[in-house]
């Protein structure tokens, strides 16, 4: 795992997203599933119930990529970065409407972009020359 | 060329490209056509040197890079000669600034690499090392490309930050221009 960043990028990123699904539930009681306007993370990040469970979701999906293999990694970080470009995107002009169903915020909007930015730039940019999956990438 | 050196130079080519993009609309009509066609070049550029193992065109990117500082310095020579000012104040000095300094790392590292080893694939760095050079690749470029964006006209249009939610920005904060 560590002579691959994609591996490398895709744990990391993985746990921490899997961490910050779990912290959202404790500011999200008595917040509904598709609250406009949730608790805050950190005092900064808006979440609510769906927004903890689309992290969890994430975070596992790029976890269990990491600890496959490379191409798994590769894909999975190009993927969930191309989604988190256009939510950035989308955020913009969710922020403040009723279908805002994410409860984001314009914090939410900057760590969208940054994490955008890191998983797209490793996923097309390393480990371009990559076979398929053997036993000794796993 | 290393893997790390190319990652920088594809974020100063999507920086670059991203404040000329945002330059067009300010701009006054043979400016604007220039700067549309250079933006989407450099936004390409970088995205390909990411994409393909071998960087794209470096000779012919080396020459493209310098070309606009060379324009924007004669223009200035111009309007100080023929007493027109709009040549160079239609053209915004910070984003104008931000944009040539990432021109300069491009076509200085591409230099740099042409001269040394033009076809030699170096190792690759270490996991943790490439990660860590290209996250802070991404400040960088982020810290200077975003306060060249809101220098320009597209920028003083976009949405003024801390309205989506005021609690985001300090509440004493005070911002020009807003």
């Amino acid at each position: 795992m560590s002579k691959s960043p994609n591996r490398m990028l895709a744990v990391i990123f993985g746990a921490g997203y899997l961490l910050v699904g779990l912290l959202g539930f404790t500011v999200t009681s008595g917040v509904s599933f598709f609250a406009t306007s949730g608790g805050r993370l950190l005092g900064l990040f808006e979440v609510n119930v769906f927004h903890n469970v689309a992290h969890l979701l994430i975070g596992a999906a790029l976890l269990i990529a990491g600890v496959s293999n490379i191409l798994a990694s590769r894909i999975m970080n190009a993927t969930i970065g191309a989604a988190y470009l256009l939510l950035g995107i989308a955020g913009l002009f969710l922020v403040g409407s009723e279908f805002n169903i994410l409860a984001i915020n314009s914090a939410d909007n900057v760590l969208h972009f940054a994490s955008a930015v890191v998983l797209l730039a490793v996923g097309i940019g390393a480990d371009k020359v990559v076979k398929r999956p053997t036993a000794a990438n796993h | 060329m290393s893997p790390i050196t190319r990652t920088w130079l594809a974020f100063a080519a999507i920086g670059a490209g991203l404040v000329h993009l945002a330059l067009v609309i300010s701009s006054p009509a043979p400016f604007a056509v220039v700067l549309v066609g250079l933006g989407i070049a450099e936004f390409g550029w970088g995205v390909l040197t990411f994409a393909r193992a071998n960087l794209p065109a470096p000779r012919l990117v080396r020459v493209v890079a310098i070309v606009p500082l060379l324009a924007w310095s004669l223009l200035a020579v111009a309007a100080g000669v023929f007493h027109t000012p709009w040549l160079v104040t239609s053209l915004p000095l910070m984003p104008m600034a931000v944009a040539g300094l990432f021109e300069l790392f491009a076509a200085a590292a591409i230099s740099v690499h042409l001269r040394r080893s033009p076809g030699v694939v170096r190792p690759a760095p270490g996991s943790a090392r490439y990660l860590a050079a290209l996250m802070g690749g991404a400040v960088v470029v982020g810290l200077m490309t975003a306060p060249a964006l809101a220098g320009t006209e597209s920028g003083r249009h976009a949405q003024p930050h801390g309205s989506h939610d005021a609690t985001f920005a300090p509440a004493s904060s005070v911002h020009p221009g807003h």
